[in-house]
């Protein structure tokens, strides 16, 4: 119940908004996420605390954004600063959602809520005061990509929400950064919805500091004929969460996702996914990878939904993982519920080690262990990095990855 | 022709090397000295130890040393790691030239090149530069520029591979190069490029070790000695005619030998 107290106790309770009270409401009745369930049982408990411990913050100071802008038609939007976006072009128009529109879309969304299977959202909602709410209806094509963060800044509990309207016919490159100071914890829920045609390239880039924690909860409901892919990266965070929610809701829509999490020392990093077809002709292509190092653990658990009415759906789910010390520890699950007898779904999962025989061979050509290991490790990398949509001359993450202590 | 070889230090001196793994011994006693030069053929049955011994000579961390030498240019190496060994002048061609997905081909042989450049007090080329020098010696082993853009290995085929293993030897100019079964997997034409490439590369200042089973890589490229193992050791050393004795007798014999010694 400390969690309960504490968002009471907040200081702007006062000033409460309708969703922060419906969701406070349902947390009540589920404080805590259940230990037991299949979503929550192989999160470190003391780690989680450790996540909760910190004290609710709303007001943010000013940050450093990690790479430069060095391009005038990038659009850069920080989560929590005042703005007032208004932009029309001639091909393209990007609006902030009104407060209406966002209430009715938020309300919509914690109807469907299950307590435990949604808690990091019922969370970061009751928190995410309208300031560090930011609503985007983003239409037209031709549109410079977007890059939108979210950061949590020293000893305090941030939360941030994201929701993104992508109207009909309409197509963008989105990087959604998150960032964790030192001893922070930063609690980022996403909104998404496609309508038909609409194609997004979305990428998810979190990393923190020293001792710092995520919880993200990414929410995707496509319309017929979108198409969502998302490259994902997770790393140095002493506990995170990715939680992964797509839901093809006419069914004819496509989904690719590469994510990966790195994780060292001790730390915590888990996947979450859940891919819900709820109508014929469905694609979805995931890979996911792991690489755990020292005596850290990474977990992944994805799920595909294939009912009844989503024949004919083709879904893959790969999980790729590799330990690099034996005191790491991976956990990795890709299961399928298929009740519908026309698919092609498939599923797999590896555990491996760095390939003594190859790093055998690039040292017998004067290549040095840990060259060898770098690259290894960044042809493991690449396939991830190069499908999150941002440029390298600007932010380099392999490089970023490779030098990481 | 020998004894005007022997006339400088030699490059590499094995002597009396028992080796194992995992507690299983491999190596019993095998000695061998390569001076500048000169071309030595190993042969001997599946199993007798000779690409065990190219992996010693290599620094193959899964090999341990339980007693003798190796030395290098008159140093003991016998302690040194793969790559530090690979700098400073030995080759190791692979049987089974390791695939590496991810890595460009063009990276690999830079970074390689690169390492040897290093320890040769020679300038580290960039991009641009390695590409000239890459491009002269792919004509070498008659090798397609788009092999560069292809991950190490990745697809080749098994005469492409050992193509690229010789591309990779004429890049590092070593001062030995031990070819373990460079002939395996090649057809008549393949062969003929390997081995024109090879000899194309070593001169009077190489060292060349042939790891082979058959006679038809040693009708290209004559050896100055042949040696034949058997349960890990040289049982018996001759000249190029030794070989053609081995074609017509087999490897019988070697079986026979081992067992009265």
């Amino acid at each position: 119940m400390e969690i309960i107290e504490k968002i009471k106790n907040n200081k702007l309770i006062d000033n409460q908004t309708e969703i922060q009270k419906i969701c406070l409401h349902k947390l009540q009745s589920s404080p805590l996420p259940n230990p037991k369930s299949e979503l929550w049982r192989l999160s470190n408990k003391s780690k989680f605390s450790d996540f909760l411990d910190y004290s609710i913050n709303e007001k943010d100071p000013k940050f450093d954004i990690p790479y430069p802008k060095n391009s005038q038609s990038t659009i850069r939007l920080i989560i929590g600063e005042s703005y007032q976006i208004k932009i029309i072009e001639e091909n393209y128009s990007i609006q902030q959602l009104s407060e209406d529109e966002l209430d009715k879309h938020i309300k919509e969304q914690i109807s469907y809520f299950d307590q435990n299977e949604n808690w990091s959202d019922l969370l970061n909602l009751s928190l995410s005061c309208t300031k560090n709410i930011l609503g985007l209806k983003i239409n037209g094509s031709k549109i410079p990509p977007i890059e939108i963060f979210s950061h949590a800044s020293s000893n305090s509990l941030n939360a941030k929400t994201l929701v993104i309207f992508l109207e009909k016919n309409c197509d963008i490159d989105l990087l959604q950064v998150n960032l964790g100071e030192e001893n922070s914890s930063l609690s980022q829920s996403t909104f998404f919805c496609l309508e038909e045609n609409s194609s997004v390239n979305h990428g998810v880039v979190s990393y923190g500091e020293n001792r710092s924690n995520l919880l993200n909860s990414l929410n995707v409901i496509q319309q017929k004929n979108s198409e969502y892919n998302l490259g994902s990266l997770h790393f140095k965070f002493n506990f995170a969460r990715f939680e992964i929610r797509i839901k093809q809701s006419a069914g004819n829509a496509k989904t690719n996702i590469k994510s990966m999490q790195i994780t060292k020392k001790d730390e915590q990093i888990s996947t979450y996914t859940k891919i819900d077809f709820n109508g014929p002709n469905g694609f979805l292509d995931q890979l996911n990878k792991s690489l755990a190092d020292d005596k850290s653990h990474a977990i992944f658990e994805g799920s595909i939904i294939v009912p009844k009415i989503a024949q004919k759906t083709d879904a893959s789910q790969l999980s790729r993982n590799l330990l690099l010390s034996n005191l790491a520890q991976i956990d990795t699950k890709p299961q399928l519920e298929i009740i519908a007898d026309d698919v092609k779904c498939k599923h797999g999962a590896t555990i491996s080690q760095l390939n003594e025989e190859e790093l055998f061979y690039m040292r017998t050509r004067g290549i040095t262990l840990p060259e060898a290991s770098k690259l290894q490790l960044s042809s493991y990398f690449q396939e991830i990095i190069s499908f999150i949509p941002v440029s390298k001359d600007r932010w380099d993450l392999l490089d970023k990855l490779l030098n990481e202590k | 022709m020998a004894s005007k070889m022997k006339e400088s230090d030699p490059i590499l001196e094995v002597e009396n090397l028992f080796a194992s793994t995992d507690n299983l011994p491999i190596l019993k006693g095998v000695s061998l000295t390569v001076y500048p030069g000169e071309i030595h053929a190993i042969m001997g049955r599946n199993g007798c130890g000779k690409s065990t011994l190219s992996k010693i000579i290599a620094g193959h961390p899964s090999y341990n040393i339980t007693n003798g030498d190796i030395k290098f240019s008159g140093a003991n190496i016998n302690s040194l790691e793969p790559e530090e060994r690979a700098q400073s002048g030995i080759f190791l061609g692979f049987q089974y030239p390791i695939e590496i997905p991810g890595v460009s081909n063009l990276e690999f042989l830079r970074v390689s090149t690169n390492a040897r450049r290093k320890f040769l007090n020679k300038e580290e080329l960039d991009t641009f530069d390695f590409e000239e020098l890459v491009k002269e010696k792919l004509e070498l082993v008659k090798m397609d520029h788009a092999f560069l853009t292809r991950s190490v290995n990745q697809g080749f085929s098994g005469g492409e591979k050992k193509r690229n293993e010789i591309l990779q030897m004429a890049l590092l100019e070593p001062k030995i190069a031990i070819l373990d079964e460079t002939d395996s997997g090649l057809d008549i034409d393949a062969l003929r490029i390997v081995a024109s490439g090879i000899k194309k590369i070593s001169n009077a200042q190489t060292g060349i070790i042939l790891i082979t089973h058959y006679q038809r890589l040693l009708d290209e490229i004559e050896p100055n000695y042949v040696h034949v193992m058997a349960d890990g050791q040289i049982i018996k050393t001759g000249g190029s005619d030794l070989a053609l004795e081995l074609e017509k007798k087999g490897y019988e014999w070697t079986d026979n030998f081992v067992k009265e010694t």
